[in-house]
C-alpha cells in the first residue's frame, strides 16, 4: 500500500517533469530538420530553450481593451496541459488505478487549454486574434469527431478507455497481434498534425494571414505568458506524440519505478521521440499548405482509417 | 410525514402565487418580495422530501381526491420522480431569487404581479406532472403547465413577435397535449391501468402508444424536428422564465420519456434507435444552429434543443444496451442521461439568468451590439463563463461529468452483437463529439463577442452591473456546477453506483498546483507588465468596427457545414450598357432556408387549412341545412343499429 502511494506521488512528479522539460527539444529538432531540408542551417537544437528563457525575462504587454481572460488564460492553459500530462506515461507505468487515465478526460483537457487560448485570442479586440481563435476552434471541431473515433477505434482493439492500461496491453504484446493499431497509427500521426498546427493545416513558422491558425491566436501574448503559451504548445505536441509511441512501439518502457528503469525510459523515449520528430520535420517539408476550406477532405483520411479500424475489428 | 411535508409546502408555494395575484388590486413592490421569499420555504420543504424519497429509495403514494378510477388526482414519489422534482425545485429557488431583482426591472407594475403569481402556479404544475400517479392527473398538471407558461411567454405583449411566438408556443404545445391523450388513452384501454408507472407488456398496438408518447413528449422537449417552437418561445418570454423553461421545463417531458422506457417490460430495439437518432441529430443540428445565431437568448435556446438531444442519446443508448442485456452499460446510459438532466438545468439557467443581466443592461439581444461586458460587469461574466465552460463540457465541470459517462457507453458499444447497430452507435458517437465541439467553439463566440474585446454600440459602454440577488442566484448555480463536476466520482459512489468514470479530483488538484506555482514563479520574477493600445497594423484609431464579429468567428464553420444550411442565394443585377460592365442597378440577398418550416410545418399546416375550408363548406348557418343533416346523421344511425344489432 506504501509503495503504491510512494510511487503514484514519484510518478505525479517525474512524469510531467520530464515532458516539460524534453518538449522545447523536440520542437528545436523539427526545426532543425526543416531547416536542413530547405538547405539552411537552421538555428541548434537547443534555440527553444534559449527563447524560453529569453521570453522569462521579458516584460509583459496588456492590451487597453483586454480583461482579466488575457491575464489568468496562459496559466490556465499550462495548468491544464500539464493535467493532461500525468494521465500519459513516459518514463515508466504508475501502478494499476492509481491515476484516472481515462482516454476521454486526457482529449478534453487539451480542449480546455485550447477553450481558453481561444477565448483569450478573442480578449484585446484585434482582428488577427480573433481571426486565429475562429480557425481554431473550426478545426478543433472538425477534428474532434475524428480524434475520438480513432481512440474508439484503439480502446476497442486494445479493450480499456485508459490509457495506462492501454501502454500495458501494447507493452506486454508484440504488434503483430494488434495489426489494425498500425491503421490508427496513421490517423493518430494525422491527429498529431492537425493538433500540433503543423503544414499542411496551419504553418507555425509564420504570422501571414494565410496561414493564421494558431501564431494568430496566441498573436497578442508576450514576455512569460507567451513563454507559458508555448511551453504548453510544446508539451501538447509531446504528449500526442508519447500516445502514438507508446501504442506502436512502446519498446523500453518499465511496467514500474527502478531508477535503471527510469533513466531507459528517458533515453528511449527521447530517442524515439527525436525519430518521430524527424518523420514530422520530413512530412512537414514534403507537403504544400492545403487551403483551409479544404482541409476537411484531408480530416477524412484519418477518419476513415479509424472507422476501417472499427469495422474490421467488428467483423474479426 | 413527507406526505404533509410535501402537502404542506406545496400549499405554501400556492399561497405565494395567490398573495402575488391578489397584490394586483394595488401593485407595491411589498407584495412582491413577500410572494418570492414565502415560495423558497416551500420550495425547500420539496427539496427535503425528495432527497428523503430518494434516499430512502421509498415509494410513497399520496391521494387527494378521487372521483373514479379513471378521474383522480393522486400523487405518487419513487426515486425518479423525486430525482426530477429536486431538478425542479433546486432551479425554482434560485429563479425565484433572481426575480426578487428581475421582475422589477418589467416595465409595467401589474406585468410583475402576473409573472409571479404566473410562476408559483407554473412551478406547482410542474411538479404536479412529475409527481403524478396516473394519467390523468399528469394530463390535467401538463395543461396547467402549458396554459401558465404560454401567459408567461406573451408576458411582454406590446412587442408583435412575443404574440407570434406566444401563439406559435400553444399550437405545438396542445399538439403534444393531443398525441399524449391518445397514448394515454390507447394504453388505459390495452392494459386496464392509468397509472403512470404501470409496466407495458409488449402489446399489440405498443409501437401506436411509443409514437403518441414520443410525439407528445418529444415536442415539449424540443426534439428536433419538432423543436421550432423552443426558439421562439424561449427568446419572448422573460429571462427567469426562460430560465424556468429551458432548465426545467424540458426536463419534464424528459422525465415522461424516462418514465415510459423504463415501464417498458421488454424494450423493442426500434425504441432505442429511435430515440438514438433523433436525439443525435437534435445534438447536432442544435449546435449548428445555435452557431448561426445572434440572438443571445436564441442561441441559448438552441443550446437547449443540443442537449436535450445528448440527453435522449442517453436514453436511446440505454434502450439499446438494455435489448442486448449489457446491464453495465444500460445502466452508465442512464445515468449519463439522468445526471446530465440535472445539469443541464443548473447551467442553462446559469446562463438564462447572466443572459437577462445582460441584455436588461444593453437593451438587445443581440451580440453584435454587445463587447467589452466584462470589464463593465465583472460579475455577470464571471459566472458566465462558469456556465460556458460547463456546457462545453470542459473537465472538470459537470457538464463533463455527464458527457464522459455517455462517452464510456459508447465505447462500449462494440459489445453489440449486431454488426449494423454496433456501427451505427460508432457513427453516433463520431457525431456526438462533433457536437461536443463545435458546443466549445460556439461559446467561446458566445462569450468572447458578448463580453471581450471593446464595446460595439453605445449602450454596451454605458452598461452597468445587476442587482446583487440577479448575480447570487446564479452564482449559487454555478457552485454547484463546480461542485457536481468536481465531486462527481464520490457523489457515484456515495449513492452506491459503481460507474466506469475517472475521479476528477486528483487531476483538478493538479492543475490547481500548477496553476500557482506558474502564478509565483512569474510573481517572483518581478516582471514590469505595460499597458498600452492593441497593434492596429499602423492604422489610426482601432474601433469596434475593426473586431471580429459574431458572423465572422463562425463563419468558417458554417461554411464547412453549408450543405445542412441550404442557403438561398439570389442576385438581381440591370446594366446600362450593352456590354454589361457599368452596372446600373443591383441587389444581392442570402436567405437560410428554414428547411423543417417551409418542409415539414408548412405543408402539414395548409393541409389543416385545406380540410377546414372543405369542413366549413358545410356549415354555412343555414337552417334548413343543418335539419338536414340531423336527419341524416337520425337515419345512418338507425340503420347501423339495424345493421349491427
Amino acid at each position: 500500500m506504501v509503495v503504491v502511494v510512494i510511487m503514484t506521488v514519484i510518478y505525479y512528479l517525474l512524469n510531467p517533469l520530464f515532458i516539460l522539460l524534453i518538449s522545447p527539444l523536440f520542437m528545436g529538432i523539427i526545426k532543425k530538420i526543416k531547416a536542413m531540408a530547405q538547405g539552411r542551417t537552421g538555428a541548434p537544437v537547443w534555440q527553444p530553450y534559449f527563447t524560453l528563457h529569453k521570453l522569462f525575462k521579458k516584460e509583459i504587454i496588456y492590451s487597453d481593451n483586454s480583461s482579466f481572460i488575457m491575464k489568468v488564460a496562459p496559466y490556465l492553459n499550462i495548468g491544464f496541459t500539464i493535467g493532461a500530462a500525468t494521465l500519459v506515461p513516459v518514463l515508466f507505468l504508475p501502478p494499476e488505478g492509481s491515476v484516472p487515465a481515462n482516454i476521454i478526460l486526457f482529449l478534453y483537457l487539451l480542449v480546455s487549454a485550447k477553450f481558453f487560448m481561444a477565448l483569450a485570442g478573442l480578449d484585446a479586440g484585434s482582428v488577427f486574434g480573433g481571426m486565429g481563435s475562429s480557425r481554431e476552434m473550426s478545426l478543433s471541431a472538425i477534428a474532434e469527431p475524428i480524434t475520438i473515433i480513432t481512440f474508439a477505434a484503439i480502446a476497442f482493439v486494445l479493450n480499456t478507455t485508459d490509457i495506462t492500461q492501454m501502454f500495458a496491453t501494447t507493452a506486454s504484446n508484440s504488434l503483430t497481434e494488434f495489426p489494425t493499431l498500425l491503421l490508427t497509427g496513421v490517423s493518430l500521426f494525422i491527429i498529431l498534425i492537425i493538433e500540433t498546427a503543423r503544414v499542411p493545416v496551419d504553418n507555425p513558422e509564420t504570422h501571414l494571414e494565410l496561414t493564421m491558425v494558431h501564431e494568430a491566436m496566441i498573436i497578442e501574448q508576450s514576455g512569460p505568458n507567451l513563454a507559458l503559451m508555448e511551453i504548453s504548445h510544446a508539451v501538447k505536441q509531446t504528449l500526442l506524440m508519447a500516445v502514438l509511441i507508446n501504442l506502436l512501439f512502446p519498446l523500453g518502457m518499465p511496467d514500474s519505478f527502478t531508477f535503471a528503469g527510469v533513466a531507459l525510459g528517458m533515453v528511449s523515449f527521447a530517442a524515439k521521440g527525436s525519430i518521430l520528430c524527424v518523420i514530422i520535420a520530413i512530412f512537414e517539408t514534403s507537403l504544400a499548405k492545403i487551403r483551409f476550406f479544404r482541409l476537411p477532405s484531408f480530416f477524412m483520411v484519418a477518419l476513415f482509417l479509424s472507422f476501417v479500424t472499427i469495422v474490421f475489428e467488428l467483423i474479426l | 410525514m413527507i406526505t404533509t411535508l410535501l402537502l404542506v409546502s406545496m400549499a405554501i408555494i400556492l399561497a405565494a402565487g395567490v398573495l402575488a395575484l391578489s397584490g394586483l388590486i394595488q401593485p407595491n413592490i411589498v407584495w412582491r418580495r413577500l410572494s418570492l421569499l414565502l415560495m423558497l420555504p416551500g420550495l425547500a420543504g420539496i427539496i427535503v422530501a425528495s432527497v428523503w424519497v430518494m434516499a430512502g429509495d421509498l415509494q410513497v403514494l399520496i391521494p387527494l381526491f378521487e372521483v373514479s378510477e379513471l378521474l383522480a388526482v393522486n400523487f405518487y414519489l419513487d426515486r425518479l420522480s423525486a430525482f426530477f422534482i429536486l431538478i425542479i425545485c433546486v432551479v425554482s429557488a434560485c429563479v425565484t431569487v433572481y426575480s426578487l431583482g428581475y421582475v422589477e426591472h418589467q416595465p409595467e407594475p401589474a406585468q410583475r404581479q402576473w409573472s409571479i403569481g404566473l410562476m408559483a402556479i407554473f412551478i406547482l404544475s410542474m411538479i404536479g406532472v412529475v409527481a403524478s400517479e396516473n394519467y390523468f392527473a399528469l394530463l390535467l398538471n401538463w395543461e396547467i403547465m402549458s396554459l401558465s407558461s404560454f401567459f408567461l411567454v406573451i408576458l411582454e405583449r406590446k412587442q408583435a413577435e412575443n404574440i407570434k411566438a406566444g401563439i406559435y408556443y400553444l399550437v405545438m404545445t396542445q399538439l403534444s397535449t393531443v398525441f399524449l391523450f391518445f397514448s394515454c388513452l390507447v394504453t388505459y384501454s390495452s392494459t386496464g391501468s392509468m397509472a403512470v408507472n404501470a409496466s407495458m407488456p409488449a402489446m399489440a398496438n405498443l409501437s401506436l402508444v411509443l409514437a403518441g408518447f414520443l410525439l407528445g413528449f418529444g415536442t415539449k422537449a424540443g426534439l428536433i424536428p419538432l423543436h421550432k417552437w423552443l426558439p421562439y418561445a424561449h427568446s419572448a418570454a422573460p429571462s427567469n422564465i426562460s430560465a424556468l423553461m429551458s432548465g426545467v421545463m424540458l426536463k419534464v417531458a424528459i422525465y415522461g420519456l424516462a418514465r415510459i422506457t423504463l415501464n417498458l417490460e421488454s424494450i423493442p430495439l426500434g425504441w432505442g434507435l429511435v430515440l438514438l437518432g433523433m436525439g443525435t441529430l437534435s445534438a447536432v443540428l442544435g449546435v449548428i444552429y445555435a452557431l448561426k445565431e445572434h440572438d443571445l437568448k436564441k442561441l441559448l435556446a438552441y443550446h437547449s434543443i443540443e442537449n436535450i438531444g445528448i440527453i435522449v442519446i442517453g436514453l436511446g443508448l440505454y434502450s439499446i444496451f438494455t435489448f442486448y442485456s449489457l446491464e453495465l452499460l444500460a445502466l452508465a446510459s442512464l445515468a449519463g442521461a439522468l445526471f446530465h438532466s440535472l445539469n443541464h438545468a443548473l447551467f442553462k439557467a446559469l446562463l438564462f439568468m447572466c443572459s437577462g443581466n445582460v441584455i436588461n443592461a444593453v437593451s438587445t439581444r443581440n451580440i453584435e451590439q454587445m463587447g467589452g461586458l466584462v470589464k463593465r460587469m465583472p460579475a455577470t461574466a464571471g459566472i458566465f463563463l462558469v456556465g460556458a465552460a460547463a456546457i462545453s463540457a470542459l473537465p472538470p465541470l459537470n457538464g463533463f461529468a455527464s458527457e464522459i459517462l455517455l462517452f464510456q457507453s459508447y465505447l462500449g458499444a462494440f459489445q453489440i452483437p449486431s454488426l449494423f447497430v454496433a456501427i451505427g452507435v460508432f457513427a453516433s458517437l463520431a457525431a456526438f463529439a462533433l457536437m461536443s465541439a463545435l458546443a466549445a467553439a460556439c461559446f467561446v463566440k458566445a462569450f468572447g463577442i458578448t463580453f471581450l474585446a471593446i464595446p460595439r454600440s453605445e449602450a454596451a459602454a454605458q452598461a452597468h452591473e445587476a442587482s446583487p440577488s440577479m448575480i447570487a442566484a446564479p452564482a449559487i448555480l454555478a457552485g454547484l456546477c463546480v461542485i457536481l463536476g468536481v465531486g462527481s466520482f464520490h457523489f457515484f459512489n456515495m449513492m452506491g453506483l459503481n460507474l466506469p468514470v475517472p475521479n476528477l479530483l486528483p487531476v483538478t488538484i493538479i492543475i490547481i498546483t500548477v496553476v500557482l506555482i506558474a502564478f509565483l514563479m512569474i510573481r517572483y520574477l518581478k516582471i514590469p507588465v505595460r499597458k498600452i493600445e492593441t497593434w492596429n497594423c499602423g492604422s489610426a484609431n482601432i474601433d469596434s468596427r475593426t473586431e471580429y464579429t459574431a458572423t465572422g468567428f463562425s463563419q468558417p464553420i458554417l461554411n464547412f457545414f453549408s450543405p445542412i444550411f441550404r442557403t438561398r442565394e439570389m442576385v438581381e443585377r440591370s446594366f446600362t450598357d450593352v456590354f454589361r460592365s457599368v452596372l446600373h442597378h443591383g441587389k444581392a440577398e442570402i436567405k437560410t432556408m428554414q428547411i423543417f418550416e417551409e418542409r415539414i410545418y408548412l405543408p402539414v399546416a395548409r393541409f389543416a387549412m385545406r380540410i377546414g375550408r372543405w369542413v366549413s363548406n358545410w356549415q354555412n348557418g343555414d337552417l334548413d341545412n343543418f335539419i338536414l343533416y340531423g336527419f341524416i346523421a337520425i337515419v345512418i344511425s338507425i340503420l347501423a343499429a339495424g345493421w349491427w344489432l
